[in-house]
Order: structure tokens, then sequence, then C-alpha cells
């Protein structure tokens, strides 16, 4: 049964592993922080500028969910919106590695890392991903590894060394 | 924030409340971050694995964080109530995992408890101990939809800092080092 919305986009099949996609860049405002922490995220660091001058951050920065957030964006708009995915699985080793402060420039890259069938269900395979995200610096703000189910274009019948991993 | 980093029991299941998810912030939530089909078009959506509209993995977290937070303000309001002064919550170094383990659908309520499962004092960060935090969320058919184990800082009431630290640091405040300060 082919999926209408999804019939034009890459499938399993069509994806490889070591493939990289550039992310970004996106400017993060003061605006854009205390926005999303006031319906996320209200810590005294996410919201005031002065508080935040105090905290271990030493400044206002972006909720550690809105860099995340802002990364899977960037995501579907250079990759995930031209593939035929059926939603994320979880992540791994999310690291917040440097606050992302007001006027940062984030950009990125994503690496397909993994490609297996699925073991419960031979019409899909799972992706997984690794997302660094940088600042205008090129310092790495987060890391993380990311796991989606994708469509495949032929069911596979489950066979010895399928269900590796 | 909360409670000081000695005083947080492990093993103790928190309960966050709970959040009812509509179908207008599912759209609002993707369109700005997550703009995949089965978050934002109901009628296409149809044709997805879910067979209809889904929330964002990520929205469901956001809120679950938002859970926490709030439930951290309230404790810490309570702290004060008794005349004591609250510990303090600092941000969180990450996510070890984190598993979507079932749909959430416009409608669904969404109960979230926080675990603490261990801790331990920061070797990197003196004065301040790591929180080992699970957090569960389950639908009102208490089916679970996501359980993840995250990391987070809480600073520690009994700590004193080394003799030798006080020092370099009373140091650093007199004129003429300020190229300790830099250092520092």
């Amino acid at each position: 049964m082919t999926n209408p919305i999804t019939r034009g986009r890459r499938h399993f099949e069509d994806l490889v592993i070591g493939e990289t996609f550039p992310l970004g860049p996106k400017t993060i405002t003061r605006e854009d922080i205390i926005g999303f922490a006031r319906e996320f995220d209200p810590f005294p660091f996410h919201l005031d500028e002065k508080a935040a001058r105090q905290s271990l951050l030493g400044g206002l920065s972006a909720s550690g969910w809105q860099t995340g957030a802002l990364a899977l964006r960037m995501l579907v708009d250079a990759f995930l919106g031209d593939v035929a995915t059926m939603g994320g699985l979880g992540f791994d080793d999310l690291k917040w590695k440097r606050p992302v402060m007001k006027n940062d420039t984030l950009s990125g890259t994503a690496t397909i890392t993994g490609l297996r069938r699925s073991r419960s269900n031979p019409d899909c395979g799972v992706l997984t991903m690794h997302l660094e995200v940088r600042n205008q610096r090129g310092e790495t703000a987060m890391v993380l590894d990311l796991s989606n189910l994708v469509e495949a274009r032929k069911s596979e019948t489950r066979e010895i060394g399928d269900a590796a991993q | 924030m909360t409670r000081w980093f000695e005083d947080i029991p492990l093993d103790e299941a928190i309960d966050l409340g709970a959040h009812t998810f509509t179908a207008s912030e599912i759209v609002a939530f993707a369109t700005r971050y997550d703009p995949q089909y089965f978050h934002l078009d109901p009628e296409a959506a149809r044709h997805s694995i879910f067979g209809g509209l889904v929330a964002s993995g990520w929205h469901t977290i956001s809120i679950g964080h938002r859970k926490m937070v709030d439930r951290l303000d309230a404790e810490a309001d309570a702290i004060r109530q008794l005349g004591d002064e609250p510990g303090v919550s600092g941000p969180s170094p990450g996510v070890s995992s984190m598993r979507f383990t079932a749909p959430v659908y416009p409608g669904d309520t969404i109960r979230y408890t926080l675990t603490v499962t261990g801790k331990r004092h920061s070797h990197s960060l003196p004065g301040w101990g790591l929180l080992f935090n699970r957090i569960d969320a389950h639908n009102q058919s208490g089916v679970q939809v996501y359980t993840a184990d995250l990391v987070g800082f809480s600073k520690r009431r009994d700590y004193v800092m080394p003799l030798g630290m006080r020092l370099a640091l009373a140091l650093s405040n007199l004129p003429g080092m300020k190229w300790l300060r830099k250092k520092s």
C-alpha cells in the first residue's frame, strides 16, 4: 500500500550511511529565548537577564529543550521533510555542551550513522542520525543521536543476519 | 528552586501533574519546531502509521519539563513558608536516553512522574551535585508514552570550600591580581 503523502520522498532503501546534511543557520534572539522559557522552561536563568548573570551560565541562555527543538526544525527543513519518515523513536546521549546565549547563530551537521530493518515491522527501517549543533564561533553547543522509523519501498522477509543489533 | 541536594530522596515517584493536549496546540508546536505532516495536518495524518494527528515527541517532553519546573517552584514556595531557604537547581548537562513508546493524540491527558534514581557530587563543579532523574509519562489509559533518563545539577547545602580554594579566591580579589581572576 502506497502512502500518497510520502510517495515522492526518499525511502529507507534510498538512504546511505555517512550522508551528511548541513543544518541552519538560525539566529536566536532574546525574545525567542524568553518566549520559549515562559511556555516550557521558566527557570530564572532563561527568563531574567539579572538572575541569569548570577547563575552558572553567566548570562541569558536558551533552554536546552529550545536548542533541541530548533535542531529538530533545522533537521526537518534540511532533510527529514524529504524523507518518508513514520515518526521518531527517541534519542540517546544528548549533551548540552555549551550554553546558547542570546543572538547566537546556530548551525550544524546531521550525519546518517545507522540504517537497519525494523525487527517488528519488515515494511520499515530504523534510521539513526548523529546531530551536532554549533554556535557562530564553531563551538559545539549540543550533540545527540536520533532514531526515526522510515517507510521502505519493498517489504523484506526476515533472513538470517537481519536481526543484527 | 527546591530541596537541597542532601535532602532529595531517591526512588520516590513524584507526581508532576497532567496535561491535556489539544489539536490546536499540537499543530502550533509542530508549525514552529517539527513540521512533519502527521503533526501538522489532520487530513494528511490519516495516511500515517498513527491514523491521525499526533503530538511531536519534542512537544510532549517540553510539557513534561514545564511540569517539573512548576513542581520545583511549588516545593520552593512550601519550603519558604516554613521559614527555610530552598535549594537551587542548575542547568542540565544532558539526557542519556529518551524513548517514545506510544503516540499522543489530541484529547489525550498525559500524566508525568519524576523519580530521582541516583545522585553524586559533581567532579567538575565544586559545590554542586548531580541528580539522575527518570521521567515517565502515561496517557489516560495507563499506557506509557515516553520514558527518559536525564541528568540535573543541584546545589549542595553542606558544601565547604577547601582552604586552598578560599585562599585563591581571596587573593584573586586583591588589587593587582586581575590576571588570576582571568585565569579562574
